[in-house]
């Protein structure tokens, strides 16, 4: 199979490691140490490597160590060949380089989805208990690691929203009629942009939710029905026969309210995605397991999917994530991981988890304030 | 330390210069201060004239050294094909290529409500005017296939659409956020040949 493995990692600089050298299993790499030791730090700077981004969206400056103007965090990721990652950040510059196996490569589009990476943390309770915009970031996320057009076309229309709004701000200054000749070829352009992304959107949910339904029957072992719905240009998740038409009607009703609030109102990026569990809502009336059991169902779902779609198997980040769940079913998701991939799993006290059947494939590092042994 | 003033100043020029940081900035400026006399006096010249004996084309608004540039005058050219650029320099990429023989309207830019330009910083009505005096069969649309430029494209045919010509645009495919001045000549070559009708 396509495995896809992060050998070792370097880290120097990196919050409270200084210099930090590790070598991991392909199986599951247990990271323990109290709170604020920079256990999470480990699977932050595993996410740099794989996306270039921070993965709780802090700014890359928060990540230098105290005093220092640089950080640096390599890894060598193996598939049919190895790989070797580099990414500086730079605070003087304020810059990051990122180097695949000594070339630097500048373009997001062209990291995103080359190593597959999932997440799950304790902020994952936005996802189904936030904004809307915490859901198109989760789905966004999934579908830009999967395909590159995909991402090309979201940045493509996020500067369209930009570019939008600022003409917006320019016609309630102006106050001129003349101008409707060029919104109207921004409306064009939101619309193209648009309708690509509801449609991948559309078709992606459609797939998405088999694999939602099976994780929450194989993983989960719920006998629950979980349902995603899209909700796109105020549908509510009601059937939408031409989509095309309801954009233009859409625009046309609200133009007035767009220039007099200067915003983008109409467009995919007022999209929701909306969970049920047997037919009810999950964010009005689910219980707190409930959330929980949909956070870890919806990551799993993702994990498979892009496992599918790219051919490749992503690399599992858990944050914090088992202290919080009951032993049978903490035990159950460890050991399903053991079988599908790597996977890096940070715990503050292993005692706690002597049902995991931890064995010696797996590797066990100990860090404390900054500063790492293996068990 | 302090530099001398004049050192200084010229390496303030040189930085605001396109992709030149502070660092080649002083290498270019001193290594200027090496040259002979006469060396720089060149270098000095070829910089003025091109501010003093070029201007742009009161047609296509491409430069020019005289009232109209040398593709407008030029007999051997398809004055029937216009092809619409957004820079001047983008004519020369394109002419490097061999590959188009017709003339060319320079927009100078695209529309970017972000930056403060809309049509009318565009020579947008220029080129409308363009069709009363001449006879054109195709008009190509080799613009950038970004955010700003797709906008620009849907603008133009949108206007050019009533003037019942036949639009096409170079096809996508050059890189992404790549612009058509350092796209390999090749590419852009086929890119205008490989036109679309829009
Ligand atoms: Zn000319």
């Amino acid at each position: 199979m396509d495995r896809m493995n992060l050998l070792n990692l370097h880290l120097k600089n990196f919050r409270r490691h200084k210099e930090t050298n590790l070598t991991f299993s392909n199986k599951l790499n247990f990271i323990v140490g109290a709170n604020g030791a920079g256990k999470t730090t480990i699977l932050e700077s595993i996410y740099y490597l794989c996306t270039n981004k921070n993965f709780n969206t802090r700014t890359d400056n928060e990540a230098i160590s105290f005093g220092e103007d640089n950080f640096e965090v390599e890894g060598t990721i193996k598939e049919l060949t190895e790989s070797k990652i580099r990414v500086y950040y730079s605070l003087t510059e304020n810059k990051k380089f990122y180097f695949r196996n000594k070339k630097k490569i500048s373009r997001s589009v062209d990291i995103i989805g080359s190593f597959p990476i999932v997440t799950l943390t304790p902020t994952d309770l936005s996802i189904t208990k936030g904004f809307p915009s915490d859901r198109r970031k989760f789905i966004d996320s999934i579908l830009s690691q999967a395909s590159k057009t995909y991402l090309i076309n979201l940045l493509d229309y996020n500067r369209t929203l930009k570019q939008r709004s600022s003409l917006l701000f320019l016609l309630k200054e102006n106050n001129s009629e003349k101008s409707n000749d060029e919104l109207e070829a921004w409306n064009e352009k939101l619309i193209q942009g648009g309708l690509y992304l509801i449609e991948k959107r559309q078709r992606f949910i459609n797939d998405f939710k088999t694999f939602v339904e099976d994780s929450y029957i194989e993983i989960m072992e719920s006998k629950e029905t979980p349902e995603v719905i899209y909700s796109f240009l105020e549908s509510d998740g009601k059937k939408t026969n031409n989509i095309e038409k309801k954009f233009r009607d859409l625009l046309k009703i609200k133009e007035d309210e767009e220039k007099r609030r200067i915003a983008n109102l109409v467009g995919p990026h007022k999209d929701d995605f909306i969970f049920l569990i047997d037919n009810v809502d999950l964010k009005k009336y689910g219980s707190q397991g409930q959330h929980k059991t949909f956070q870890i169902a919806l990551r799993f779902a993702e994990f498979f999917y892009l496992k599918q779609l790219t051919g490749k198997t992503p690399i599992f980040l858990l944050d914090d994530v088992f202290g919080k769940l009951d032993s049978k079913r903490a035990q159950k998701i460890s050991n399903y991981l053991r079988k599908v991939g790597q996977a890096f799993i940070t715990v503050t006290d292993l005692a706690d988890f002597s049902f995991l059947d931890i064995n010696n494939e797996d590797t066990i590092i100990k860090v404390n304030e900054g500063v790492v042994e293996y068990a | 330390m302090k530099i001398a003033e004049p050192l200084q100043i010229a390496i303030d020029e040189f930085s605001k210069l396109p992709s030149i940081g502070k660092k080649t900035a002083q290498r270019l400026a001193i290594h200027i201060l090496k040259k002979g006399k006469d060396e720089v006096d060149s270098f000095v010249n070829a910089v003025k004239d091109l501010k003093t004996k070029l201007r742009f084309c009161s047609r296509c608004f491409n430069l020019s050294v005289g009232e109209l540039c040398e593709i407008c005058k030029s007999g051997k050219r398809d004055h029937t094909l216009i092809c619409v650029v957004e820079e001047a320099s983008d004519v020369i990429a394109i002419e490097k290529t061999n590959e188009f023989h017709g003339v060319y309207h320079v927009l100078g830019g695209v529309l970017s409500p972000l930056s403060g330009i809309g049509p009318d910083d565009l020579k947008i009505k220029e080129l409308i005017k363009r069709f009363e005096n001449e006879e054109f069969k195709e008009i190509i649309l080799a613009i950038n296939p970004d955010t700003e430029g797709e906008t620009t494209i849907l603008y133009l045919s949108k206007l050019l659409k009533p003037l019942g010509v036949k639009i096409s645009r170079i096809a996508r495919g050059l890189p992404v956020g790549g612009d058509l001045e350092f796209a390999d000549e090749a590419t852009i070559g086929r890119a205008v040949i490989g036109r679309i009708e829009i």
